[in-house]
């Protein structure tokens, strides 16, 4: 049987990964999109793993929970990234520039 | 053959929330039915819904907490005094709504929104449990997204929503994280379940323990703007729709707060050294970087963002406090804040016209001569910002920096002091440029009734409360009673 810490090593990989790509990616602001769905994998990775070991179903359920506002989320963030290439005519990261200060 | 039981879960205590749901799903309704001069009404009709769930929540309300949904709603005294907070955010929000929002962006859609958001926050603030904390959360936090970025046709306002977006998730994602380590450690997602296994939970589970209040807190202190989590704060702010500003300035930062506070002392008790050490920093931080970064701008919506941060520096001294008098302070703090920033930006949206006007530091000259009763409000809101003596701001920093000393952290309130100065400084030159310099633009004001009458109920409110201190301090203190 795979030990609880391959799971969470798994989904600490996922979440460092979702967290740097969000930070280091100077492209595209979908890849930013995909990493906060690879954070928010990483959370269920997590949650379901301690739900299993714990016997506990309360884990999973949350589970569906997040899974439901993540859907939510990215629906939101892309409606509003519709809206912002609409007038800027780009989704590069390095556009994101009007407000500063 | 024994009967089934369904036992039907008490909804009495949500009868607010319920109200608040079905007030914002009908308003999205009607708005269809409206022709287009009359579309105003659905804003009316949100005001009067604030206004009826603040009834509702003190008819329902009573000093012990009741539990309802199985433990995953509750409501106390510390909540339906956060609600009516929020309610009071809220409702003054769609009043300065009322002549910035025209009916090409789609009025109903906005009003349903705010009412969302607002529901979101009613359901942080009575949340006893992690799920419904983030439910509540999110729920207040996807509409908040949708209302920074609501001029579709403004690049400013897309471009705040879409960092505002990006960087409140990955908060929810960080919150999330340390939410799965308490959970692993605990079985539970139960605040007072958390909190007593962590208390017994063994030194092998202190690392996952530590990452836990360590995600969880960096989560929170996104949503209530702490830095170094404020990269989002004054983007979001300077974009978004006035009124919107004004609303998130206070109404999420109550809810924040008080789902902090519920986290700490219900579910994090045993690791108060910790949490103390970590606030300390984010704090001495926050005051800093909010009352530094203030002077700098030029933009006064950009500059409250940055007050917001420093003000929230301030609000953490009653956290780290870490008792009645401490937690009582916060609640202080917001209900004297509200009152204050509520009237700044009331006084901003009527100077707004076609655009940006209104929102430069310039565009504040001559005021006095012009308007001498906003140039009055305006000046007494700031000063209250500042604290100085005898006006509501003044209490709120005293209330909170006692606290601190008393609980032994003098050096904290000394920084405290100090930046608090330094705020002065950006908050007086404002006030420098409403009365000894000369007119720059030509003023055009919004001629409203709810809005001039907010102008002058909140200035009251802020001198009331500096003459008269003591009910407001009574009344949060009361509302402790629930949770300590």
């Amino acid at each position: 049987m795979v030990p609880l810490s391959y799971y969470l090593a798994v989904a600490a990989c996922l979440f460092a990964v979702g967290v740097i790509g969000l930070f280091l990616n100077r492209k595209n602001v979908i890849v930013i999109l995909m990493c906060i769905e690879l954070i928010l994998l990483a959370v269920n990775v997590n949650l379901a793993a301690f739900s299993h070991f714990l016997q506990d179903l309360g884990g999973q359920i949350f589970v569906f929970f997040v899974l439901t506002v993540a859907a939510s989320e990215v629906a939101v963030g892309l409606a509003i990234l519709v809206a912002y290439y609409r007038n800027r005519r780009s989704i590069n990261v390095d556009d994101i520039n009007t407000l500063q200060g | 053959m024994t009967p089934v039981n369904f036992p039907l879960p008490n909804v009495v205590p949500l009868i607010p929330e319920m109200f608040v749901a079905t007030m914002a799903m009908f308003i999205l309704m009607l708005d269809l039915f409206l022709a287009k001069e009359k579309k105003v009404w659905g804003g009316y009709l949100a005001i009067l819904t604030c206004v009826a769930a603040g009834g509702l929540t003190l008819m329902v309300g009573s000093a012990e907490s009741v539990s309802a949904f199985y433990g995953f709603f509750v409501l106390d005294a510390f909540s339906s005094y956060a609600k009516l907070l929020i309610y009071a955010g809220t409702a003054l929000a769609v009043i300065l709504s009322l002549d910035y929002i025209k009916e090409e962006f789609g009025v109903g859609e906005y009003y349903t929104l705010m009412l969302f958001a607002m529901l979101g926050m009613m359901i942080m603030a009575s949340a006893p449990n992690f799920v419904t904390m983030y439910l509540g959360l999110e729920l207040m936090a996807l509409c908040t997204y949708v209302l920074v970025g609501f001029q579709r046709d403004v690049l400013r306002s897309s471009e705040a929503g879409l960092k505002y977006f990006i960087l409140g998730s990955l908060a929810s994602g960080f919150l999330l994280y340390g939410i799965s380590f308490l959970y692993g450690v605990t079985g539970s997602f139960d605040f007072a379940t958390v909190g007593s296994g962590i208390a017994h939970s063994g030194s092998g589970a202190r690392f996952a323990v530590l990452l836990g209040l360590v995600f969880v807190i960096a989560g929170l202190a996104f949503k209530i703007s702490l830095a170094p989590f404020h990269m989002w704060t004054p983007d979001a702010y300077e974009g978004a729709p006035t009124p919107i500003t004004a609303f998130m300035s206070v109404a999420p930062k109550v809810a924040g707060l008080v789902i902090l506070i519920r986290v700490l002392v219900d579910a994090l008790p045993s690791l108060q050294v910790e949490y103390i050490t970590i606030f300390s920093w984010l704090a001495v931080l926050s005051m800093a970087v909010g009352n530094l970064a203030a002077i700098a701008q030029r933009n006064i919506k950009r500059m409250l963002a940055y007050s917001t941060i420093g003000h929230v520096g301030f609000i953490m001294l009653g956290v780290i406090a870490g008792n009645a008098d401490g937690y009582a302070g916060v609640l202080v703090y917001m209900t004297i804040y509200l009152f204050m920033s509520m009237g700044a930006f009331a006084v901003i949206v009527l100077m707004n016209r076609e655009g940006i006007q209104g929102e430069l530091l310039d565009d504040f000259a001559g005021l006095s001569k012009v308007r001498p009763g906003y140039a009055l409000a305006m000046g007494l809101y700031l000063f209250s910002l500042a604290g100085i003596p005898f006006l509501g701001g003044f209490w709120a920093k005293y209330v909170v920096f006692i606290a601190a000393i008393e609980s032994g952290h003098l050096y904290l309130a000394i920084i405290a002091l100090l930046f608090s100065v330094v705020g002065a400084f950006y908050y007086i030159r404002v006030v420098k440029y409403i009365y000894f310099d000369d007119q720059r633009v030509e003023f055009n004001f919004v001629e409203n009734r709810l809005m001039q009458a907010t102008v002058a109920v909140t200035a009251v409110a802020v001198v009331a409360i500096g003459i008269f201190p003591q009910p407001v301090i009574n009344i949060c203190k009361a509302a402790l009673g629930g949770i300590i």
